[in-house]
């Protein structure tokens, strides 16, 4: 009976902002085209939906988001091969760089790489936030990846090389589709953490190429229409959670550390 | 598991170091090289050696800002790491169901970091928030108030990362077996003891990483603390990142890149302490 109680108000505690949230993203919050304020209907998803910054931020996120995760899976696989099958010198240093980095805040780093990337002309473009997300997103890929193939048998990959296989071969037709699962969760945690990340997303899109957070915080001005606010971050949440939904044996996988 | 050895394996390593040289390695080598100058316009710098470092670490500011930040850090690690596996511990006996809530837990994660205070903010507007009568009534007052910032801030913090504990708390309670658990319970032991000497011991490794994700994260909090009051009133939330951010809006890049590099440093001796305590742990195992 307790612990139904203390669970009913942990659920209300986590919910009830976002229930608000959802309630106004209904809600007319801003009296325009003879809507009255207080009334209930689709209107603001209706507006965002036509207004052409807002449609090309969640064009500019989606594109961003693939460009790190493809980034992520084509450096991690080999990176998280090598850690699970070999030892070699500096392994163990390697682990220690890439735990740096995924704890490393990004505040600390935005400015350097403001300017760095600014050099290499990736200011502005969806391809420039994709790297630098890999900042936190490539560690957590080859620690996921890793544990999979790590559970995979050593005597897995030894069979393919006596029945001839190449390595690359090997990894390409056996391995990959062995851990599958794995990519998948890896894949699904560079989705979550580069479509909330904010600091970065913000420095490195001055003029154009802004994304959904960006855009969310530029809606804020003298006459928030607040209705217009939480649909837009309505419609933010929505991949995140069918993801979240999809993978959800998965969840303690995102946060693991190895040092 | 036996694995070959064999140095070769640093070229598999090869295309990730050459994204983290990119993102990690390139901005370190510049934000170090940023903090020895006095930077007019990029094209314009004049060496000024470790001025800007001592002046930061000559500054009370600095070391106000350091100890609203260990300050906030220990209160959202007490508040969060606790209540956490306190959920996770209500979660475990519903065998396969605990899943569900698991998912709870996390939809806070899975919000984009400048719409979690906003979304708070919206809770306790007098006018359109769920709570919004109920706080006023309270004389609750987040602008002016220091502790009602404090606790905003806090009450935020941890409504964003409790999942992460309870997810980590319930992954680590889950591995430890059930026998334990029985065997320990007909001895007599109570429901205290069993945690405290049967199942804490075996979530250590599990602890370890909250800690240092919690310690690191809660330590750097900028996006929320600024949505909430911008460090005010009088500067009673001003945090470290709060510091380095007001410094690069105001484009004074060399002080910001040597603040960023002692920020750096700070980070690095956290997670030289969590490597050091993980591998005293591991090695009786």
């Amino acid at each position: 009976m307790m612990r139904k109680l203390a669970l009913l108000a942990l659920a209300a505690f986590i919910l009830a902002p976002l229930v608000q949230a959802i309630i106004l993203s209904f809600t007319a919050t801003l009296a325009a085209d003879g809507n009255a304020v207080g009334s209930i209907g689709l209107m603001n998803y209706a507006n965002i939906l036509t207004t052409p910054e807002l449609q090309s931020a969640i064009l500019n996120s989606l594109a961003y988001v693939s460009v790190n995760i493809a980034l992520c899976l084509a450096c991690g696989l080999p990176a998280a091969y090598a850690l699970a099958r070999f030892n070699f010198v500096g392994d163990r240093h390697f682990l220690l760089l890439i735990l740096v980095f995924r704890v490393t805040p990004p505040v600390v780093l935005s400015l350097p790489i403001f300017i760095v990337f600014a050099q290499l002309g990736l200011v502005n473009s969806p391809i420039g936030i994709g790297i630098v997300h890999c900042l936190f997103n490539l560690p957590i890929t080859i620690w996921i990846l890793e544990s999979f193939i790590r559970a995979v048998p050593r005597e897995f990959d030894e069979t393919a090389f006596l029945d001839g296989h190449s390595r690359a071969g090997f990894f390409f037709r056996h391995l990959i589709p062995m851990i599958a699962p794995g990519i998948g969760v890896a894949a699904f945690f560079c989705f979550v953490f580069s479509w909330i990340e904010v600091v970065f997303a913000r420095m490195l899109t001055v003029t154009a190429g802004k994304p959904i957070t960006v855009a969310i915080s530029a809606m804020f001005g003298f006459q928030t229409d607040i209705g217009a606010v939480m649909a837009m971050t309505c419609l933010s949440l929505i991949p995140a959670v069918i993801l979240l939904f999809l993978l959800r044996n998965y969840l303690a996988k995102g946060f693991i550390l190895r040092s | 598991m036996e694995r070959w050895t064999d140095n070769r394996a640093w070229f598999l390593l090869l295309p990730a170091l050459v994204v983290l040289a990119v993102v990690g390695g390139l901005p370190l080598l510049a934000v170090i090289n940023y903090g020895l100058h006095d930077i007019f316009t990029l094209s314009e710098t004049h060496w000024v050696g470790l001025q800007w470092f001592e002046d930061i670490l000559d500054s009370d500011r600095f070391w106000a800002s350091l100890g609203r930040s260990l300050l906030f850090s220990a209160l959202a690690l007490t508040i969060q790491v606790p209540l956490g596996i306190l959920v996770a511990k209500l979660l475990l006996p519903l065998g396969r169901r605990a899943v569900w809530g698991l998912v709870l837990c996390a939809l806070p994660l899975v919000v984009p970091f400048n719409m979690i205070a906003m979304l708070w903010l919206g809770m306790i507007q007098p006018q359109i928030g769920l709570f919004g009568g109920m706080v006023q009534a309270n004389g609750f007052d987040y602008k002016f108030n220091p502790v009602h910032t404090w606790v905003l801030i806090l009450f935020v913090d941890t409504w964003h990362w409790l999942g992460l504990v309870v997810i980590l708390a319930y992954a680590g309670l889950s591995s430890v077996p059930q026998p334990y658990r029985q065997a320990a319970a007909i001895d007599g032991a109570s429901r205290w003891a069993v945690f405290w000497y049967v199942e804490l011991p075996r979530i250590t490794h599990a602890l370890a990483i909250v800690f240092l994700l919690r310690c690191v994260d809660s330590l750097m909090i900028y996006t929320e603390a600024f949505a909430i009051n911008a460090g005010e009133p009088n500067d009673a939330t001003r945090f470290l990142s709060l510091d380095l951010g007001e410094e690069i809006k105001g484009f004074s890049y060399g002080q910001a890149a040597a603040r960023a590099c002692i920020y750096f440093l700070i980070v690095l001796s956290i997670v030289w302490v969590f490597v050091i305590a993980t591998r005293e742990n591991r090695r009786p195992q």
